[in-house]
Formats: structure tokens, C-alpha cells, sequence
């Protein structure tokens, strides 16, 4: 048997669902073969891990809520809903953030200069002076100023 | 695999106006169906969803579904299909409702309860096992998922898929190998 062959038969072989006139043929095959002896090897160790996976049992009360959602008309999830609905929803999400954008960046063209420019003033390092009067250095400042001036 | 009697006289009783008759096939089958969707979809808020929507659809389809065919496989058909929807559906619904994937822990028996190196160490691998099984295309996740979560005959798939064995098989043999590449990538990584 060819490798190509072998290689053909190992996934079903593995599943049990090789016809009995092969599994004889692959069988001895794989007995000379490395290769094709480790790839039935690996075959056969994802087998068992999904062996070991989690079972999930339907969570409690799952058919009270199925017989209650019939009840109500209800489908659950997207694929109840049509196409055409979802694509509005959507269509009408994206223009309600438009809306806000452009309106919110409207209002910032309109009102924000002034206000920009009073809180620029209010953050200025202009409004603290050196020596501001009455302090040490302006009484000094200012003596100094007029002995100059004489 | 064909119904059983029980099966079709609920569903016989459904066709005559006894609606919740169905109660009992969404007990019959909840467990199977949900497993099903979870190991499809990769966590529980939308494996609840999609479980849920299969009941929905086949509750309002049960009129039309004929005796003669199989119920399981008819449902099966219903969930995967549901599954795949939800694949598709807008990005934003799926980030929203995502959970962590650890959330769904199954605590041991304390008497044969593995030691937590042990535990981390499976647990981080059947996590590599999900999150490789989400990566694989559709086809590929659907066939996988149908033979070795659940179990199912090539025929049993087959008809669920309504593709030949042939497709079948090589799907579930690509699935694999797309699998352990994946989870090669993983090992050497960690």
C-alpha cells in the first residue's frame, strides 16, 4: 500500500468506519511504515482529547424558557430576525452617531472660542507677576525704582 | 436511524392540536442540541440562543416534517444550520454577549479529583482543543463537531448535511488536520 493511500484511509479508520477489507491492508502497512504509524498516532490522540472534552448539559430551566419564548412569539437570537431589519438597525445606529458627531462638532465651531479663549487666559502665566505689589520683592522693586529716578 | 415509537406519537399528538406535546422532545433532545451549539459556537450565551431558536424553528416547522424521515436527524439539520446563522451574524452582537471561555468549569468528585498542575495543564489544553475548533471553516467545524462531539455515523452526517459520504469523510479528515496543526502550533508555544 502506498503512503498516499494509507493516508486516505487513517480518518476513517480511526472513526471505525473503514471498510473491513482494508483494515486489514492499512494495518500492516502501518506496521513497516513510521510515518504513516504516527499520523494515525496523532489521529488517534485528538480523538481521545475530544474523548475527555466537557459534555454541556441545556443549562436549568432551559425548556421552560423554550416553551415560554414559543409562547410569546419570541426568536431568540439574529437569525430570527431578517436581513432587512438588522440592516436598518444598523443603518440607523450609524446615522444617530453621525447626528451626534456632526452636532457635537457644530457646537464646538459655534461656542467654544470664547470659552477656549477665557480658559487660554485663565492657564496664562501672565497673570502672576514677579514681584507682585505689596509683596518684599515689589516693596523692594519700587525702592530701588525711585532711588534710581533721584 | 429512525424515530421511535414514543417520538412519533408526540409528534402525532403535536399535529392534532395537543401543542405542548413538544415539551417533552425539547426534553428529550435539550441536552444533545445544546452540546451540540456550544462546542459550534464556543460559548454559552449563544449556544443558549441558538439551542433555544432550533426548539423555535422546529416547533413552527413540526406540521411539515414528514414521519417517514428521521426527527434527529431533521433537528440536527435545524441546529447546525442555526449555528452557522449565528456565524454570520453582525460582529458587534457576538462581542458584546461573548463570555470568557473559562467560565464554564466542571468541578471534579473530590475522590478522583487530578492534581491542579494536572488540571491546568488539561484545562489549558482542552481550551486550545475549543479554540482551535473556532478556527477551523464551517464545513470543516460542522463535520468535526457532528463526528466526534456527538458522535454521529459518516451516514448520520451525511444526511444531516445532505453531502455524500465521500464529502463527509474528507472533510473530517481535513478537520483533523487542520486541528493538529493547530494545536502543534499551540504545544511548541507553551
Amino acid at each position: 500500500m502506498k503512503c498516499s493511500t494509507a493516508h486516505k484511509l487513517i480518518s476513517p479508520y480511526i472513526d471505525g468506519e473503514l471498510m473491513e477489507r482494508n483494515i486489514k491492508t492499512l494495518e500492516d502497512h502501518m506496521k513497516v511504515c513510521d510515518k504513516c504509524r504516527a499520523e494515525f498516532e496523532e489521529g488517534m490522540e485528538l480523538h481521545n482529547l475530544f474523548a475527555e472534552s466537557d459534555k454541556f448539559d441545556a443549562p436549568y430551566g432551559f425548556q421552560t424558557r423554550v416553551m415560554a419564548n414559543i409562547s410569546s412569539g419570541k426568536i431568540k437570537g439574529s437569525s430570527g430576525i431578517p436581513v432587512l431589519v438588522r440592516l436598518a438597525e444598523a443603518v440607523v445606529v450609524i446615522v444617530v452617531i453621525a447626528l451626534g458627531v456632526l452636532s457635537g462638532s457644530s457646537l464646538i465651531k459655534g461656542y467654544m472660542p470664547d470659552k477656549a479663549r477665557e480658559v487660554m487666559a485663565s492657564l496664562s502665566l501672565d497673570v502672576f507677576d514677579s514681584a507682585p505689589p505689596g509683596s518684599l520683592g515689589g516693596v523692594y522693586l519700587a525702592m530701588t525704582e525711585v532711588k534710581n529716578e533721584k | 436511524m429512525g424515530n421511535n415509537s414514543d417520538e412519533l406519537s408526540i409528534i402525532d399528538r403535536f399535529k392534532n392540536g395537543e401543542k405542548v406535546a413538544f415539551e417533552e422532545l425539547v426534553l428529550k433532545y435539550q441536552d444533545r442540541i445544546y452540546n451540540l451549539c456550544r462546542h459550534m459556537l464556543g460559548n454559552a450565551h449563544d449556544a443558549e440562543d441558538a439551542a433555544q431558536d432550533t426548539f423555535i424553528k422546529a416547533y413552527h416547522n413540526l406540521d411539515n416534517f414528514r414521519p417517514e424521515a428521521s426527527f434527529y436527524t431533521w433537528l440536527y439539520r435545524i441546529a447546525v444550520n442555526t449555528c452557522l446563522d449565528y456565524k454570520k451574524k453582525p460582529f458587534f452582537e457576538s462581542f458584546l454577549k461573548k463570555t470568557d471561555e473559562g467560565e464554564e468549569f466542571i468541578d471534579e468528585p473530590a475522590s478522583d479529583r487530578p492534581s491542579p498542575e494536572k488540571l491546568y495543564e488539561s484545562k489549558q489544553i482542552g481550551l486550545a482543543l475549543n479554540s482551535s475548533i473556532g478556527k477551523l471553516p464551517s464545513k470543516l467545524r460542522t463535520a468535526i463537531v457532528l463526528k466526534e462531539i456527538e458522535g454521529l455515523s459518516y451516514e448520520e452526517i451525511a444526511d444531516i448535511l445532505e453531502v455524500s459520504i465521500g464529502t463527509v469523510k474528507s472533510r473530517i479528515s481535513r478537520a483533523r488536520e487542520e486541528l493538529k496543526r493547530h494545536l502543534k502550533k499551540f504545544t511548541e508555544q507553551n
